[in-house]
């Protein structure tokens, strides 16, 4: 057990300072951020600068901007469940994404028979009230479940072993999504009242987007309510900090952790019914995208911080939105917005090279 | 002393390679003269001297036919739909559609199912695993046409066996240069709907600026370009040239940016959920473009997932409608497709996979010769002749014609459909088209 | 024997059952005979479920520090109450399809199908089928817990005979064909008519396999003994070895066939991919989840210098840039190139660790997947279409195109990959690699540059994946955007995984395993993900040294071990690594 916790004293103490003595590290990386540097520069110019016709209009950019941050309100209420889990367990989930599509699949069975019925207009709050509850009944199952075949066995192995398993994991449970419910998309019934958009700050915005947005800070703040004040999240510190110490304090390690799952199903679950309503669609594959955008955004915000967590997935909407039509029509590449993973996972790397904790992370990222 | 590891790396690759050589080309010979010996005993046909040999089909032994369709990962409604079409086709050879399977000449048809993997390296080893089985007839498939092109086109053509595409429709795979002797498809050709969708666009909407986007499919990419050719030809204008990932969902972005430059039309020639989520996001954004889409969204997803979104959306397919056989389409074939399969038809090319075991069939049993005791003899290379003289056939696709490089469905007509008379469940499945075109391949680009 | 465990192991045998069931397994392989016309391939999954699920609910424990042994009568019956109680439990959820309606049921689980129902009813009435489903649960349950009472000597062999009687009576669209080929008839063997092994052939297959089995158990270790000796006292005798191995490979193709060799050939490019991300992973402790990068980067890269074209609408294009050399003088060059972007890739992200390195791996497999894919490169490397006439590095006018020549090729360049990888591990730099694992601080202080190390297991490691790629545009002869996703880089480290982080010799088993089974299994295409995701959480679980396990990693583990009292606490367990054939009676077993 003392193994496991150890090295990340050790790294604190050394610095490998070995690193900034080699020179072909530093070289690389010069001359990586000069170049990168430059052509932010020259592709943001020769964009804003192209000739009237071809260029972008002031609000076509303000289009975008608003579809960025709307996209980011969901990247961010994802990141939230990878967040808490790693920064419980300094483990990555990487099957969150596939008990969010679980919870929105069994959901749409629900969503669907209302939708028939005309419950889902007649009264949408009741109806939406029992298609959240059977998402998030279902995704805390998987999550749960998860945990105890898939991880608590492994708690104390290596950090490789238990990402590997999740990643077996999320594997397991989309294809086993993919057998039980077919290969189809199905569409995701949404109640009128959401339909349509509401006029904020005098442009229009989707009304579902918005509840997004809503249901997002609201999360974030219980969830940080949760993990600051009460006393569970006082436990889940505890064995954040050190799981052997907690369980000598009196602290049910085994419970923590399942309630951290438990968490992170709910949230799960949430974020799955609110993605299915604002595409109106469900499938086995729609865990691994917005999996992996949100997975890079708690990365990228500072993975185990809540704050984090928003900043990224904020962070992520909008730069997926406005990096590619800036940096890259300037240079006349075609089809810009088919790069946005290329330029998303570029910042990623600077980010990580420059702050490796993320940007609102602990600025130390060698935990091993 | 590097190089001196390099040459001796490369030395043993050359000497293991002359060994593999020196063992392969005795195995090849083998193989061929086995075969042939094999043919010689094989009823009235002179099956030794043929190219090809014969296929001997024992009495009360099936009769095999392959398929080879993208049946896993993200394509596989495609597959799915077709392997449900080719086995209907079997189901129909007793003149009814009622689940149970009829007889080619009193033999029982069967399939065996292969993944095209909707790829290079799936149609590469599918097609090994079917064409090292001597049973086999004839395949239907692939469902990609990068499984097929220069992979299992060549695979099978190089043993005699057919392989008949109800879904490939990249102009490639039939071009004069890249033709194998053995392929063949009823699948439309992409050339022909992209001109139909431009005539449709610029001649009867008179719009003439337009942009396109596609997914990382070929069949996407194809059509797309195919499009804006006979687009641009016209006399029209494209405004933007976009590309997505089809399991995106969020395209806002990207539609902000195609609305800057104006365009009179959207043409999206993609698969659900991106191509409904598409036209659901760009109904907001700009409402006052023409919307279409192409057959890969032509399904009941689309207008679940795009809602109210979908109405006035135009999606263009082969429009079953006008051949005689409409009627049996949709009374008696799309009921027993839900019966054998469970849900409504994922995709079109189930109609042509139909047709394409049918034209099949009608070869086989023109040039199957029946033994007298129940066994059958089909020379290989007379039922590549028969099906490729295909001339007339009405089938639920429309009349096929096959030519010489493999196009069986020369005339084709393409409906555009506007939403929600779409023919589909869902939509309205006694809608006409809005605009129906018949072209040929030598009338288009 | 605590009856409410025994009842919970029935459950879970039974909850396995109905996930077969739901998944589409059980309704799939409904038709496919095995043996006879009476084994087909769902009713050996479900006699399998009731019968690992009495095995391993029988398994003996530690009371007070003792191990427990039972008698076979007690774990006969025990394992019976188990089976019975799975086949209760599959019998009550046809009954409840059957109360609630097919269709709706339908309507959510699409692998619902009457074909289900009438298999699990075999065609009776409802409550009869209760019954028998109940009866052969306890009969195979019973099979079960009475098998585990079984001494090893006889439990090993006998259980080995049975795996390779149904591994053989799945190879049914292999072996007949393959033994047509060089002039055997397989008709005694295989029926025509059922398609599956005759019981005659059944039985023949059986025997003998139990025969060798129990002729290994008997000699095996006198038999390795010796050829240890012989070779470590004789260095004639390891050439004459090599020798004997290499003409036996040689031999592979012509003697199985065009299907085999094909399925070979393929697992001989992940083979080669795996020994390459098995120098990242398993020897240096770096996990890369885009290992697929430099797989592309080496198929394309090839292409384009070896003179391929791109494949477009209306037939073939020249690319942007490309040059026409021979297949031989590009590889160096290519491998020279993937070294270098591994260098580069390398750089930035050396000094994150762990889950960070993973993720950022894995978005830049994620963007040489949209690079190939895009309209921007798409004058190079051809975009959505892809590139054609890519060179079959033919010697002479000796193509490798061709499955049984393709071979030759594979297995040269996997010889190569191996040598390499193997003098590596041996090497200085092995045991620096080593270190470096272990504990990076440490070799740090011991004056192990760990950058330089680090950088040169990531240029290793491009350098292989990219000979790979180039194997895979000679086998197919074209190249598209397809065969170079994500799901790429998770096969490649579920081999290595599998096989044993660090270990050559599990690498090759690993892909065989994940990549020639499969191939030649290929009604399980549909499964395979499915498979792979339950393997590589299975083995982390259950065996995370691997199905051979690197000597020495094994040892750190089993250190480990002893240290952390409950983590992996099953490494001395009985070698329960089933066949493919039930995946969750793996997870849950």
């Amino acid at each position: 057990m003392a193994n496991a916790t150890t090295p990340a004293r050790r790294t604190t103490a050394v610095r490998m300072s070995a690193l900034e003595r080699l020179p072909i590290r530093r070289i690389i990386l010069t001359v990586l951020s000069v170049a990168i540097a430059a052509f932010v520069i020259v592709g943001s110019y020769k964009t804003l600068t192209l000739p009237a016709g071809e260029a972008y209009t002031w609000d076509t950019w303000r289009g975008i901007i608003v579809r960025g941050v709307s996209q980011g309100a969901i990247f961010a209420l994802i990141a939230l469940g990878y967040t808490l889990v790693y920064g419980i367990l300094r483990m990555i989930n990487f099957a969150h994404g596939e008990v969010f599509m679980m919870g929105a699949f069994t959901s749409f069975f629900f969503a669907d028979a209302y939708a028939k019925s005309g419950f889902l207009n007649r009264s949408p709050v009741t109806a939406l009230l029992i298609i959240f509850a059977v998402a998030v009944a279902t995704s805390v199952g998987v999550a749960v479940l998860l945990e105890r075949v898939a991880y608590r066995p492994l708690r104390n192995a290596p950090r490789l072993v238990p990402l590997i398993t999740a990643i077996g994991a999320s594997l397991f449970l989309q294809q086993t999504a993919r057998g039980f419910f077919g290969t189809n998309t199905q569409g995701y019934p949404r109640p009128e009242v959401l339909d349509g958009t509401w006029t904020i700050l005098g442009f229009p915005v989707d009304r579902i987007r918005v509840v997004v947005l809503v249901v997002s800070l609201i999360s974030m703040g219980i969830l940080q309510y949760i993990v600051a004040r009460t006393k569970t999240g006082k436990s889940m510190r505890a064995v954040a900090e050190d799981q052997e110490i907690a369980s000598l304090m009196g602290i049910d390690v085994n419970r923590v952790v399942v309630k951290t799952f438990v968490i992170g199903g709910i949230l799960a679950g949430i974020a799955g019914v609110l993605f299915a309503l604002t595409f109106e669609s469900v499938n086995f594959f729609m865990g691994v995208r917005p999996g992996i955008s949100a997975f890079t955004a708690a990365v990228l915000g500072g993975i185990g911080s809540i704050g984090g967590a928003a900043l990224g997935g904020f962070t992520l909407g909008v730069l997926q939105a406005v990096g590619p039509p800036l940096l890259l029509t300037g240079f006349n590449v075609p089809s810009p917005f088919q790069l946005e993973d290329v330029v998303t996972f570029s910042v990623l790397v600077l980010v990580l090279i420059f702050r490796p904790g993320g940007l609102l992370g602990s600025g130390e990222a060698e935990k091993v | 002393m590097k190089h001196r590891r390099v040459l001796r790396l490369l030395a043993l690759v050359a000497v293991l390679s002359l060994v593999g050589a020196a063992c392969s080309n005795d195995d090849t010979g083998g193989e061929e003269t086995g075969g042939a010996t094999g043919g010689a005993t094989g009823g009235a046909v002179d099956c030794a001297s043929v190219e090809f040999g014969c296929l001997e089909v024992a009495s009360g032994e099936p009769i095999t036919i392959g398929t080879l369709l993208a049946i896993s990962g993200d394509t596989a409604s495609l597959g799915l739909d077709s392997q449900a079409g080719a086995q209907l086709a079997i189901d129909y050879l007793d003149g009814t559609l009622d689940q149970v399977d009829g007889q080619l000449l009193g033999h029982d048809v069967q399939l065996q199912n292969e993944d095209d993997g909707c790829s290079a390296d799936g149609g590469q080893a599918g097609g090994q695993a079917l064409a090292a089985d001597p049973s086999i007839l004839a395949v239907i498939g692939t469902s990609c046409s990068s499984a097929a092109l220069g992979v299992a086109d060549k695979i099978f053509s190089d043993k005699g066996i057919l392989l008949i595409s109800p879904s490939n429709t990249n102009p490639g795979l039939t071009s004069e240069e890249a033709h194998q002797p053995f392929y063949l498809r009823t699948a439309h050709n992409d050339k022909i709907q992209g001109a139909i969708v431009s005539d449709f666009v610029y001649t009867e909407q008179g719009i003439t600026t337009a942009a396109t986007i596609n997914d990382e499919s070929p069949y996407a990419d194809g059509l797309a370009a195919a499009f804006r050719d006979n687009f641009e030809a016209a006399g029209g204008t494209i405004t933007a040239v976009e590309a997505i990932n089809s399991a995106d969902t969020d395209f806002g972005a990207l539609l902000e940016g195609i609305a800057n430059g104006n365009p009179g039309a959207l043409y999206f020639p993609d698969f659900n959920p991106a191509c409904a989520l598409i036209a659901q996001q760009a109904a907001d954004i700009m409402p006052d473009t023409l919307l279409i889409g192409s057959d890969g969204c032509l399904a009941t997803d689309f207008l679940e997932t795009a809602g109210d979104a979908a109405n006035g959306v135009f999606a263009s397919s082969p429009d079953l409608s006008v051949f005689a056989n409409g009627d049996f389409y949709k009374n008696e074939f799309i009921p027993a497709y839900k019966e054998l399969v469970g849900t409504d038809p994922t995709a079109v090319f189930h109609a042509h996979s139909f047709d394409a075991m049918n034209i099949l069939f009608d070869a086989v049993e023109s040039v199957a010769v029946d033994n007298g005791d129940g066994s059958l003899t089909i020379p290989r290379q007379a039922l590549r002749d028969a099906i490729f003289a295909t001339s007339g056939y009405q089938g639920i696709t429309g009349t096929i014609t096959c030519t010489e490089l493999g196009d069986c469905a020369t005339d084709v007509t393409i409906g555009v459909f506007e939403a929600p008379g779409w023919p589909v469940e869902g939509g309205e499945p006694d809608s006409a088209p809005v605009f129906s075109e018949t072209k040929s391949l030598d009338q288009v680009l | 024997m605590n009856p409410r465990r025994l009842i919970f192991a029935g459950l879970i045998g039974g909850i396995a059952v109905i996930y077969l069931g739901l998944v589409g397994l059980l309704a799939k392989f409904a038709e496919r005979n095995l043996i006879g016309e009476l084994v087909t391939g769902s009713r050996a999954m479900v006699a399998a479920a009731a019968f690992c699920a009495g095995y391993v609910a029988t398994r003996p424990r530690v009371v007070a520090g003792e191990l427990q042994r039972v008698d076979g009568a007690r774990a006969g019956a025990a394992g019976a109450l188990v089976g019975a109680t799975s086949g209760a439990l599959v019998g009550l959820s046809v009954v409840f399809v059957d109360w609630f309606g097919l269709d709706r049921i339908r309507d959510i689980f699409v692998g619902v199908s009457p074909d289900l129902l009438d298999f699990l009813s075999f065609g009776l009435s409802i409550w009869a089928a209760v019954g028998v489903l109940t009866v052969a649960g306890a009969i195979f349950g019973g099979l079960g817990g009475a098998f585990r009472s079984l001494d090893p000597a006889i439990r090993r062999p006998l259980g080995n005979a049975v795996v390779i009687t149904l591994l053989m009576a799945l190879l049914q669209r292999i072996v007949p064909v393959a033994m047509q080929e060089v002039g055997l008839d397989p008709d005694w063997l295989y029926s025509p008519v059922t398609g599956g092994l005759t019981w005659i052939g059944a039985a023949v297959v059986f025997l003998v396999s139990l025969g060798l089995s129990v002729a290994w158990m008997r000699r095996g270790d006198r038999v390795r003994a010796s050829v240890r000796t012989i070779t470590q006292e004789q260095p004639s005798a390891k050439v004459a070895a090599a020798a004997i191995v290499i003409g036996l490979l040689a031999l592979i193709p012509v003697l199985l066939g065009t299907v085999v060799s094909d399925v070979l050939g393929t697992a001989m490019i992940f083979l080669l991919l795996a020994i390459g991300l098995n120098i990242v992973v398993g020897y240096a402790g770096l996990l890369d989840l885009g290992y697929v990068a430099f797989f592309g980067f080496g198929a394309y890269t090839t292409a384009l210098l070896t003179g391929a074209t791109l494949n477009t609408t209306t037939g073939a294009a020249a690319p942007a840039i490309s040059l026409d050399l021979n297949f031989y003088v590009a590889i160096p060059i290519v491998v020279m190139l993937a070294a270098g972007a591994g260098v580069l890739i390398g750089a930035p992200v050396l000094r994150l660790r762990g889950d960070y390195l993973a993720i950022v791996t894995l978005g830049l497999g994620e963007m040489v997947s949209i690079l190939i894919t895009s309209n921007w490169l798409a004058p190079l490397v051809g975009g959505p279409q892809g590139m054609r006439d890519v060179t079959d590095a033919a010697i002479g006018g000796f193509g490798f195109r061709e499955p049984h020549h393709f071979f030759y090729l594979a297995l040269a360049f996997v010889a190569i990959a191996i040598f390499v990888s193997w003098r590596l591990a041996s090497s200085r730099i092995g045991r620096a690699w080593n270190a470096m694992r272990e504990d990076e601080q440490v070799a740090d202080a011991m004056g192990i540059s760990t950058t330089r190390f680090k950088l040169l297991a990531f240029a290793m490691g491009g350098a292989i994946g990219s000979l790979g790629g180039a194997l895979l545009g000679v086998k197919l002869g074209s190249l598209t955007p397809a065969s170079f996703e994500y799901i790429v880089s998770i096969t490649v480290l579920s081999i290595v995984i599998l096989g044993g982080m660090g270990s050559i010799p599990g690498v090759v088993v690993g892909a065989l395993v994940l990549i020639g089974l499969p191939g030649l299994l290929r009604e399980f295409e549909e499964y395979r993900q499915l498979i792979y995701g339950a393997v590589l959480v299975a083995i982390m679980i259950l065996r995370p040294q691997g199905l051979i396990p690197n000597v020495r990693r094994s040892r750190e583990l089993h250190e480990e071990d002893r240290a952390q009292d409950k983590w992996a606490s099953d490494l001395s367990g009985d070698e329960d690594v089933a066949a493919p054939l039930t995946p969750l009676g793996e997870g849950a077993g």
